[in-house]
């Protein structure tokens, strides 16, 4: 009997090629988007977990206000004090300083941005495999140094010629290549190319002043030990080696641990350079899965009830020779299995070949893990879910007709059925209707975004990082030089460009009890006419005034606000950075808030002074040939810095970077929404066909009796539309209080116009429309005698 | 009539009423009909469009159920059959020929005779053997490859008969079997059914054709749900 069931099925398929196509088109498509979510979670989901002293790894965490998130960059003298006061609770400490390096072999040399320098058991408590080397010791030696298999061969070409070969970092340090390791996969949260021991930096100035920050601190806890347990020593902890420190900032430090596990999906903004992940997203590609699929499904039901409809001989006919209902319920679920095995054996194979695209679109490279069995379950799952689903709809329905309504062909889809058909096809393009806007929405935002006024000019401005030691040296030749360039109007150096980085220091200031909080900008004096900022009151730092070095400071007006000023009042007040300055510096200017930070967050105050800290070369170019003036900029640098490559960006294109993941979810969400459609357009299609079909005869009636196509076009549309038009009005509604939760991201946000809505809804009709009037249009144009006589 | 019957009849409807209801009206399609038919006999059933004639073979054939009236085949009184149990009786009894020949167009000539027998849980091996038996005996054993589509009319109800006979039932019922051949065709069909009459199946055919009635051994003529008259055949 089964195999009769599977016969029977194949040929249905084979014989409609239409509908299985729609069928298996939908599906596929559907089951696709679902695997690539399901793999994108998933790999979102086993960060870090291939660590095998997983459970007890965690990364301690300094904060000192409370309003803003901890940070996990501490400085060299937790790790050994940690470990020496708590050996009950802490088996290993190793620290992990992100760095990067002028690495060079030979005539090779590379600026690696993904350097670690960790103390020796870096490979011991993590489980990043070596394929060559012990993982024990090969970082015992401070001379040596460990790559990944990619670098490796990017310098010595094979794992076997790198093995043992010395390689130079910045010049200085010689290390001897004493192991390999595997690339880092891209479900952990570290991620390196070159780890080399730490052992190498302890000496330098600052490495051991407690207050300093700058690396990581990750801790293997004793098995009997938890994370409460040595928590509850880290006041006295912090009291004993920070009390000064805390004294002098006027702020309370304190320490806190995360779980490895946890690190992955910690606040972003802890500005920690690791990877992390972004629960909203994987909550809103969830969303996407189950709505894709659940469009497919629902075509599924429909078309194949209305296809179920065209074989009621088959079914009556069975049932007259003795079929049973159960009979043809497993016949029809069994059929919807073998369709949904089709689709995922498709799915699979095209997934296979779209891979390096979503890597690409994901920024990542996923590890798909197909030798587990998680993958081979959600396919199964998939497969039954579908199958059952899907399958279940048509055939209770067609199995409870009797065989002699069967036999005549009178099967009717009675009313209810038909409003269950149309409510499915609602809910469709509610689904649809919702997606869209949702693109809409995105991506309005992102324009208002790209093109609001951010209160600095960001035009022909390049970013030159000062990151080595030879530019860090050259700093102020650089600058000389390339204000003689003539190809230049100004340049800064500071602590951060616009949309960077902006610590967070205590101040003390006049007239305040409290210490104040606030970012800062550590900058020279060419900074304000660089950017292009608007002085509001007071004036800039100028060279004529000897000691604004030293004793000046520029606020926002934020700023002057939280300190309870108007920009007027502000000047001439005093201010003093706690841990920077040794004596008050007066505020000489207050310059007009600019979103220094992401538009993602408000506008904080901020504090620009001309202390150290120089990490960014802001050069705002002459209008002109930009090709020539970076030419110009190369050649400087590298009379400053020659073994180093020049790299640059431009101030307008850090727009990208900072709302990368909003961009990728825009790309996301315009490919799905537009899948959404197609899906559901499929089923439209499907019937559309079908009830032209079945209303051949009427329409052969009303052309003999006179109708023109048009008529008979706009009746067999006006009803087809109707559904939706409905699912516009639902989605309406759903669309706005959802997009209005996902603009609360956003400080700055754009309205939400009625424009897109009403665009939305056009878009998603004149689509429906479009794949209407295909079927409608065939069946209108038809000869009548033809359509009469096939009665 | 009575007095002809040696041994209890094969069927023996009593009183049978059938009614269909739309929104608004009630149609008589039987009206207390009684008819009683012994086990061999060939009957045709004669009426003018909407007297019952289809309804009767449907309840006959335990595809429909009678809303008054006792319906007894066999010694067994079915009127009030679950549908699983009419389905179960209905298989091992029942052949059905139709004038639309209702084969299965996804199947080819030897699978759709061997549905039946599939449904009647029959081995494999038994199946082919009594597939290619029953095709040899119509006739269309080079056809047991061919789909529907690929035969001609009367082909198409030569395969519909083998799949009526192939589980050897006791009781045929056919709908019209020639209202779509030609009168060639149809004379074939009617000779086969004669043959199979003859081996002992019991025939009760619907027809409107006074020609096919006469192979029958009685007619029965329904007018507006009852039986009006009935003649014997010589």
């Amino acid at each position: 009997m089964l195999k009769n069931f599977i016969k029977i099925a194949w040929r249905n398929l084979y014989k409609n090629k239409t509908f299985s196509l729609i069928h298996i088109l939908g599906l596929t498509m559907g089951i696709t988007v679902c695997l690539m979510i399901f793999l994108y979670i998933t790999n979102e989901f086993s960060v870090d977990s291939f660590h095998k002293q997983g459970k007890n790894i965690y990364r301690v965490m300094r904060g000192f206000d409370p309003a803003k998130p901890r940070t996990a960059y501490l400085s060299g003298p937790y790790a050994p004090a940690l470990l020496n006061d708590y050996p009950q609770d802490i088996k290993m400490a190793v620290r992990v300083r992100p760095q990067n390096n002028l690495v060079s072999f030979g005539e090779k040399a590379f600026n690696e941005q993904k350097v670690y320098a960790t103390d020796p058991g870096f490979f011991k408590l993590f489980s990043f495999p070596l394929i060559k080397g012990d993982a024990t010791t090969a970082l015992e030696n401070p001379n040596s140094v460990v790559l990944t298999e990619t670098t490796a061969k990017k310098y010595f070409g094979s794992t076997e010629n790198a093995m043992g070969k010395v390689i130079q970092i910045d010049k200085t340090l010689q290390l001897k290549v004493t192991g390999i390791a595997k690339d880092v996969p891209s479900n952990s949260h570290l991620d390196f190319d070159i780890v080399f021991p730490i052992a190498n930096y302890t000496k330098d100035a600052g490495f051991n002043v407690w207050i300093n920050n700058g690396l990581f601190v990750y801790l293997l806890l004793n098995e009997h030990s938890t994370q409460s347990a040595l928590e509850s020593h880290f006041t006295q902890f912090m009291d004993k080696y920070m009390s000064k420190d805390m004294q002098r900032f006027g702020a309370k430090f304190d320490l806190k641990l995360t779980p490895l596990k946890g690190i992955y999906f910690e606040d972003a903004s802890s500005f920690d350079n690791v990877r992390h992940g972004d629960k909203t997203v994987v909550f809103i590609f969830i969303s996407i899965a189950v709505l894709i699929m659940l469009i497919a499904c629902i075509n599924f039901m429909n078309l194949s009830t209305i296809r179920a409809v065209e074989r009621s001989k088959e079914v009556g006919m069975r049932k007259v020779m003795g079929a049973l209902r159960n009979h043809l319920i497993i016949q029809f679920i069994g059929e919807s299995l073998l369709l949904a095995l089709i689709s995922c054996a498709i799915s699979v194979g095209l997934l296979l070949m779209l891979m390096p695209w979503y890597n690409q679109l994901l920024g990542y490279k996923l590890s798909v893990a197909w030798n587990e069995p998680p993958i081979y379950l959600f396919l199964v799952g998939v497969i039954l879910i579908v199958g059952l689903l899907a399958g279940s709809y048509p055939a209770f329905f067609l199995s409870a007709f009797s065989p002699i309504e069967a036999l005549k062909g009178k099967l009717r889809l009675g009313k209810g059925g038909t409003l269950l058909r149309q409510s499915l096809v609602v809910l469709q393009f509610s689904i649809s209707v919702l997606l869209i806007i949702g693109t809409i929405v995105i991506m309005n935002q992102m324009h208002y975004i790209k093109s609001k006024s951010l209160g600095y000019d960001k035009a022909q401005t390049v970013i030159v990082s000062i990151d080595n030691n030879d530019i860090y040296d050259h700093r102020r030749q650089f600058k000389d030089e390339l204000q003689n360039s003539g190809v230049v109007s100004s340049v800064s150096l500071m602590s951060g460009q616009p949309g960077g980085f902006f610590d967070t220091h205590t101040f003390t200031a006049e007239g305040q009890h409290d210490v104040f909080r606030s970012r800062t900008e550590f900058a020279d004096f060419e900074y304000v006419k660089t950017l292009g900022l608007k002085i509001i009151a007071g004036r800039d730092f100028s060279t004529q005034f000897a000691t604004d070095t030293t004793n000046a400071v520029l606020l926002n007006r934020t700023a002057a606000k939280e300190l309870g000023y108007t920009p007027q009042q502000a000047l001439g007040k005093w201010i003093r950075n706690n841990g920077r300055d040794d004596k008050p510096r007066t505020i000489v200017g207050v310059v007009e808030d600019f979103n220094f930070l992401s538009l993602k967050e408000n506008m904080d105050a901020l504090v620009i002074a001309p202390n150290d800290d120089r990490r960014v070369a802001v050069i705002k170019l002459k209008p002109g040939n930009i090709p020539a003036a970076l030419a110009s900029i190369k050649e400087i640098y590298a009379k400053v810095a020659p073994v180093y490559p020049f790299e640059y960006s431009f101030l307008d294109q850090q727009f990208n970077t900072t709302y990368k993941n909003d961009i990728r979810q825009q790309a996301m969400l315009s490919i799905f929404s537009g899948l959404a459609i197609f899906i559901a357009c499929l089923g439209l299609f499907g019937l559309a066909s079908f009830t032209a079909a079945k209303r051949t005869k009427e329409i052969g009636v009303r052309k003999v009796l006179g109708s023109s196509v048009t008529n008979i076009l706009l009746l067999l549309s006006k009803d087809m539309l109707k559904p939706v038009l409905l699912a516009t009005v639902i989605a309406m509604p759903i669309g706005y209080y959802c997009m209005n939760k996902w603009l609360q991201n956003f400080a700055y946000r754009t309205t939400l116009h009625w424009w897109i809505f009403v665009l939305a809804a056009v878009l998603t009709f004149l689509i429906a429309l479009f794949t209407i009037s295909f079927k409608s249009l065939k069946a209108a144009l038809a000869n009548p005698v033809k359509s009469l006589r096939s009665e | 009539m009575a007095g002809m019957m040696q041994e209890a009849p094969m069927i023996k409807i009593t009183n049978l009423e059938k009614f269909y209801r739309t929104e608004e009206v009630e149609t008589i399609a039987l009206n207390k009909l009684s008819i009683e038919i012994a086990t061999g006999e060939f009957v045709a059933i004669m009426g003018p469009s909407g007297c019952g004639k289809s309804t009767l073979l449907n309840i006959l054939g335990m595809l429909d159920d009678p809303d008054a009236g006792s319906y007894v085949f066999n010694d067994i009184e079915v009127a009030h059959f679950t549908e699983r149990k009419r389905a179960d009786l209905r298989k091992h009894n029942i052949g059905f020929v139709f004038q639309s020949f209702n084969l299965i167009d996804e199947l080819t000539v030897f699978e759709n005779v061997e549905l039946p027998l599939i449904y009647t849980g029959v081995a494999s091996a038994e199946r082919v053997k009594r597939v290619e038996e029953v095709l040899d005996k119509m006739q269309i054993m080079h056809r047991r490859n061919h789909y529907p589509q690929q035969l001609s009319g009367g082909q198409q109800q030569r395969v519909a008969i083998a799949r009526a006979v192939v589980n050897k039932p006791k009781l045929i019922l056919a709908d019209e079997p020639t209202g779509n051949l030609d009168s060639s065709n149809g004379n074939d069909v009617m000779e086969l059914l004669t043959d199979l009459n003859e081996q002992g199946t019991t025939i009760i055919m619907v027809t409107h054709s006074e020609h096919d009635a006469r192979y029958s051994h009685r007619i029965i003529r329904l007018l507006d749900g009852q039986s009006v008259m009935e003649n014997i055949m010589v």
